[in-house]
């Protein structure tokens, strides 16, 4: 049954990709319907097989195709596979939704048919990856999946801005792809075979090297720090349904890998956990201290992708230590914590991406500081950007909440049991993880401010208007999902079979509201019902206008001092003086600048000693016969002298 | 029938040929007489595979012998002396990377190589086998001098006949070693023979270096007059 369903789904989203392109000459708006109708049906299909898989516990596994012995395309479907199944079916089925009305929108015109078929075959390769049951299917797919999102966030390919973000994309991604492949091989030559095989425990050199390959190469996908650059450039990028696929689904196929291998092959060790954690804790913190730094509504979404990315390596982290120290209960809290929070991620970042979409499309800026006032033009939206905010932002009783409420005890509760030296260690990451919250709480404040509230900050920004049906109810049913994960987590958690400590988010729900309902009772009995005419937070000055208003800039502006040591600028002035002696002031020129540290201080040196060493490699084509010649002489020799003294 | 031992030492003899003209292709800048050596190499290939059919009896040597003589002998040096005859330089004095000088004390170190990579590589081989062995370290010498040729020289026309010493190598080692199937050697020989006379149609720029020759051809498409371009 779960099988003949898997295969029927992947039938259809090839399909969906498939017929796209053999019409892509024709500009008609049934075929991109079609195609995402496809996406829809397939993702429902998924998600039903999933949520099968999930409740029941069974796993099934089934060989699809076997070329030559020892290789095989192979699938599993277990309760691991089909959670992530889960992720990718919600969120694809609500993008592909917003798609069909957001597409006829875009410009490119057969050019969108290519759009429709590459999300349908990125949303297949994502299927194919998580439930690979070898190594080298795995690598295969997720080859596939690297492919196809570089097409879709080369969409705009004749901006200047997104071939240098498609550039960018390519080579992380390949490079994470170089490392995936380092650590297969490495595993093959441990363990002679490319299936998912468990590890004896023993802690060799070769199995930490595969352990290390493989982490670099899921953190380059999931976009840990320091290896996060490509987030910022290819969000922005691309068009913002892919934005929402590829941060809410394609950077929790990275944590999948991580944790598949973490759980099925590698027996950890503990420095292992506290290197996830590390990586975790310093890409939450910075991410979103980043986050709030940004002005572009997608990059800013970005860097807040990074920051969640964190809090789940954060539980990945506390899951591998506590499995270290032999206490599997806390293991397996902060693993279901990550695993919520991977799930709720998905499902508020991509509501947050297709509801800025919608308002990039009514506003036509990406910039924060353009917009403002859209919560009266555009309300629904702008209602469900808030529980996409709210959500983000933990509070509760919301889905972001309840996951890192998760991570929190799983913290707490360790305090008593491990040791003094991971003490310090665990106390830091908390510490780190509890600011990273209350930032990103401030940092959604700032967005939702300045995109919604106040007065039209630009003409763009006041002409805006609600955006078409079709593009509401896709991010409605993420936001009901989000509610709905909040308030009924517990319950939730039981039904699949685990007994977590967290509260009745129910009750914890209800009990809000009528603290809500009580004080707005008690505001609404007590205050004088005296009605005052006057603009809100006008502070007195009659006609107020948008530019006097509390910008976004203004907003962070305390947080950028704070971090100022963070931020690092870079000031410059330039002077002409109208005499040699430089007395006479003619003109100047200041700039400060805010440091890209990673790019300027990473990213560029290594590509420039990796250009220079090419230009040094790349001598040896000279474009002259006789050198090449000479080439395979010195070659011919070579062998010779090999296979008279070596061989 | 002659001795097998008096074959034996008319072969030796003939291997000391092929080495003078080798190296005499190496080493000479006059450009006349190449040709000629080339085609007396050849002649000598060709004694030894009468030699060898004397001593084998196999019939595919006589047809070798045959079909060398009459392509490398006769046909492709008469081309290439047609291509000299429109030329007008007669000396190849510009070399790449090794002087003629140098050349010759690499390709005597070359041999030395091989000969005791090769009897690293065939140990305890009967006394009879020795002429083969030897046969197999001329050959393969052969073919690296040709390619040194092929190299270190910038006229076009020296670089094609060093190719063509190169597979006299091949040849060589075919018949001693390998048992080189007929027609792969025969199609070897069409090869050689479409090369010389591409070689041949191309002659207009034969007489300069390759990247002289380029710039030529490209101009050539342009005007018309390249003759009077040098």
């Amino acid at each position: 049954m779960i099988v003949e369903l898997f295969i029927l789904s992947l039938v259809i989203l090839l399909a969906g990709s498939i017929f796209p392109l053999i019409t892509a000459s024709f500009d008609r708006r049934f075929i991109r319907t079609f195609s995402f109708s496809c996406t829809i049906v397939a993702s429902l299909l998924l998600g039903m097989l999933s949520l099968m898989t999930l409740l029941k516990g069974d796993s099934v596994f089934f060989i699809l195709y076997q070329p030559i012995p020892g290789f095989s395309l192979s699938f599993v479907i277990d309760r691991l596979a089909s959670f992530f199944l889960f992720i990718i079916a919600v969120v694809s089925s609500c993008v592909a939704l917003y798609f069909t009305g957001y597409i006829e929108h875009e410009n490119g015109s057969t050019r969108r048919n290519l759009l429709c078929s590459c999300t349908n075959l990125f949303v297949l390769a994502m299927v194919l990856v998580v439930a690979s049951a070898n190594t080298i299917s795995f690598f295969l797919f997720w080859e596939l999946m690297a492919g196809a999102s570089f097409f879709l966030v080369m969409y705009e390919y004749s901006q200047r801005d997104t071939i240098k973000a498609g550039i960018f994309y390519f080579v992380m991604t390949q490079l994470s792809s170089l490392f995936i492949l380092l650590g297969i091989i490495v595993l093959y030559i441990i363990s002679g075979s490319f299936a998912f095989l468990h590890l004896s425990p023993v802690s060799a050199p070769l199995i930490t090297l595969a352990f290390l390959a493989l982490f670099l190469g899921f953190s380059i996908k999931a976009g840990i720090i320091p290896f996060h650059k490509w987030l910022p450039y290819a969000h922005p990028a691309s068009p913002s349904p892919v934005s929402a696929l590829m941060s809410g689904v394609m950077l929790k196929i990275a944590v999948y890998g991580i944790v598949r291998f973490l759980l099925d092959v590698f027996t950890p060790d503990l420095w292992w956990g506290v290197l996830i954690l590390a990586a975790g804790a310093a890409s939450a913190v910075l991410g979103v201290i980043y986050a709030l730094k940004e002005h572009d509504v997608k990059g800013m979404l970005a860097y807040s992708s990074i920051e969640n990315i964190g809090i789940i390596f954060i539980g990945v982290g506390l899951f591998v230590i506590f499995t270290a120290s032999s206490l599997p209960l806390l293991a397996t809290i902060s693993l279901l914590g990550a695993l919520f929070h991977a799930l709720n991620h998905s499902l508020f970042k991509s509501l947050l991406f297709l509801t800025s979409g919608s308002v990039v499309y009514a506003t036509g800026t990406r910039d924060i500081e353009h917009m403002g006032g859209l919560s009266r033009s555009m309300p629904v939206t702008s209602a469900l950007f808030f529980v996409g905010a709210l959500s983000i932002a933990a509070l509760p009783p919301l889905n972001g909440f309840a996951s890192e409420l998760l991570i929190f005890i799983a913290f707490f509760s360790s305090v008593t049991v491990v040791d003094p030296l991971f003490k310090v260690i665990l106390f830091i990451s908390l510490a780190l993880f509890a600011l990273t919250s209350a930032l990103s709480a401030a940092c959604f404040v700032k967005a939702f401010g300045s995109i919604f509230l106040a007065l039209p900050r630009s003409q763009e920004s006041a002409a805006a208007r609600e955006v078409p049906r079709t593009m509401l109810i896709g991010p409605a049913i993420l936001a009901a999902a989000c509610i709905l994960l909040g308030v009924f987590a517990l319950q939730i958690f039981t039904i699949v079979g685990f007994a977590v400590p967290l509260p009745d988010m129910l009750l914890v729900g209800l009990l809000l509201l009528g603290m809500a309902v009580l004080t707005y009772g008690a505001l609404y009995f007590t205050a004088s019902h005296e009605v005052r005419i006057s603009e809100t937070w006008g502070c007195g000055t009659l006609s107020q206008k948008a530019s006097s208003e509390y910008s976004g800039h203004g907003f962070s502006e305390p947080l950028d001092i704070i971090f100022s040591a963070i931020y690092r600028t870079r000031t410059k002035n330039e002077r002409i003086f109208f005499d040699q002696k430089n007395c006479i002031f003619k003109e100047g020129r200041g700039e400060i600048r805010l440091l890209k540290v990673f790019e300027e201080y990473l990213y560029r040196p290594i590509a420039q000693q990796s250009m220079r060493l090419a230009k040094e490699v790349s001598r040896f084509q000279n474009g002259c016969l006789d050198t090449y010649l000479f080439y395979v002489f010195i070659t011919v020799i070579a062998l010779i002298i090999f296979l008279g003294w070596f061989a | 029938m002659i001795e097998q031992v008096t074959i034996e030492g008319i072969i030796r003899i003939l291997f000391v040929c092929v080495i003078i003209t080798a190296a005499y292709i190496i080493s000479t800048r006059n450009l006349l007489s190449v040709v000629s050596v080339y085609a007396l190499q050849s002649l000598t290939l060709v004694c030894i595979a009468l030699a060898l059919y004397f001593l084998e009896g196999s019939v595919v040597l006589l047809a070798i012998a045959g079909v060398t003589f009459i392509s490398k002998v006769i046909i492709i040096p008469y081309f290439i002396a047609t291509i000299q005859e429109k030329i007008r330089i007669k000396r190849d004095i510009e070399f790449h990377y090794l002087s003629p000088t140098t050349s010759l004390l690499i390709s005597m170190i070359l041999m030395l190589v091989i000969y005791m990579a090769l009897s690293r590589i065939v140990v305890g081989s009967p006394s009879r086998e020795n002429l083969f062995f030897f046969g197999a370290v001329l050959g393969i010498s052969l073919m690296l001098m040709g390619m040194m040729v092929t190299f270190s020289r910038k006229r076009a026309i020296t670089k094609v006949l060093g190719f063509l010493s190169m597979e006299n190598g091949v040849l060589l080692f075919g018949m001693f070693v390998t048992e080189l199937p007929f027609i792969i050697e025969f199609l070897i020989i069409i090869d050689l023979i479409i090369l010389v006379i591409l070689t041949t149609i191309l002659s207009v720029g034969i007489d300069s270096t390759l990247e002289d020759y380029h710039k030529r051809l490209h101009r050539f498409h342009l005007l018309d007059d390249s003759e009077e371009v040098i």
